[in-house]
């Protein structure tokens, strides 16, 4: 399925639920995105990771709700329990089953995104392990000096910004080198076309999801 | 899309640069927010732990806006680094992508409502009014704040807005101001 269409499924999914107290319907959509990640070949571990991660927030929203809540506190409580296993579930069906880069294909080219935001993005999202290992090394250097760098010290975001500033011109020099030009037309070695079959699941998952809202009393 | 024709490659690689610097950062606070969260869960007070830290969440679009000054950063830079977050697994799933342009446009807003003149405390602090406003807005829908008990709303509320000033105020003006002694600002959009 296109990745843009898909993750536009998924956002109408997601403001929707915002705006509902359905919780079978959370319910219903965590069963449908369990289904769908089963057949996309998801490992049971990645799956039961999946149940662990959004526990203590959720915990943390249904016990504000029923000790501080008004009205139904113990309805409202499980909506927002559920509420957020339907955000964390529905979201994994996009990126357990999608990458970022077939994503950028699909903005760009289906879209009409500017390459430079499209390509500009790639560049810097396959930094990510260097700069996960370059933040380990600006608190080294701070520790050396004696400084310790927690989240609060501007000091650490002023050397990160500094490192960006100074990556940042470089792989775009990089790119320009390779025969990158901004705003120029481009040819495309991977291909990302909307097949008639996006469209038509889109369509069926939005009219399928106000069935659920709206049509199927699930009491 | 005119907007777009004022961002160079490089803006752009920039602004993603920064969202992903600031996110491996913010991850190492994932320990603060659960143990504020399993410490405040059984006195229904939970929320706080969220509302002391949104401030941190939202500072890469506060300070995307201040730095690169171009119209769209501040959504931009936030959205980037939501979806840089929403990748590696975080905590809020697709609604984090949601939560990610509301930051940002809730950031934006307060340059847009100072006309992109004030890169000082006025823009800062109106860029903080503002960020609170859209994104507690939000949260009256998608945390069910609209349920809870009127106090308790007062009270996020204003913790929210401390959070937003000290980070994305505060915390973002002595980070501008060792850029502008740096003198790497200017450099930045000459290339």
């Amino acid at each position: 399925m296109n990745p843009s269409i898909k993750l536009l499924l998924l956002l109408v999914i997601a403001l929707e639920i915002s705006f509902t107290m359905i919780i079978s319907l959370n319910v219903a959509l965590v069963v449908l995105a369990i289904i769908y990640l089963g057949l996309h070949g998801t490992k049971l571990k990645t799956l039961a990771w999946l149940l662990v991660v959004p526990l203590l927030p959720a915990i943390g929203l249904w016990s504000t709700q029923y000790i501080n809540g008004s009205g139904d506190k113990t309805l409202m409580a499980w909506v927002l329990f559920t509420r957020i296993y339907a955000f964390v579930f529905t979201g994994a069906t996009f990126t357990l089953t999608t990458n970022i880069l077939q994503l950028a294909d699909a903005l760009e080219q289906n879209w009409h995104l500017p390459s430079k935001f499209a390509y500009g993005v790639l560049a810097a999202y396959n930094l990510v392990p260097k700069i996960q290992h370059e933040v380990k090394v600006i608190r080294a250097a701070g520790l050396m000096r004696g400084q310790q760098l927690s989240f609060w010290s501007p000091q650490l975001y002023f050397k990160a910004i500094l490192v960006s500033i100074n990556w940042s011109q470089n792989l775009a020099q990089a790119m320009a080198s390779h025969g990158f030009v901004e705003d120029a037309p481009r040819t495309h070695y991977r291909h990302s076309a909307v097949h008639a079959r996006d469209w038509i699941i889109l369509g069926l998952g939005i009219i399928g999801m106000q069935i659920g809202v709206f049509v199927i009393p699930w009491h | 899309m005119k907007w777009a024709k004022s961002w160079y490659l490089s803006d752009v690689i920039l602004i993603a640069l920064i969202g992903i610097f600031f996110g491996a950062i913010f991850m190492g606070t994932n320990y603060v927010y659960d143990v504020l969260t399993a410490a405040l869960a059984p006195v229904g007070l939970a929320g706080l732990a969220n509302e002391l830290l949104l401030g941190l969440w939202c500072m890469p679009g506060m300070l995307a806006g201040y730095l690169l000054r171009l119209k769209g950063s501040a959504t931009l830079g936030e959205l980037l680094a939501a979806t840089v977050e929403m990748f590696f697994g975080g905590q809020w799933g697709i609604s984090t992508l949601i939560s990610g342009v509301l930051q940002g446009f809730g950031s934006e807003l307060g340059y847009i409502a100072t006309r992109y003149k004030h890169y000082d405390w006025l823009g800062l602090t109106a860029s903080a009014i503002t960020t609170t406003l859209v994104t507690f807005a939000w949260d009256l829908a998608k945390n069910g704040y609209f349920k809870l008990q009127f106090w308790l709303l007062v009270l996020y509320f204003i913790v929210r807005f401390i959070s937003m000033f000290f980070f994305g105020g505060v915390l973002t003006k002595l980070i501008t101001d060792l850029l502008d002694r740096s003198h790497v600002l200017k450099s930045t959009h000459n290339n």
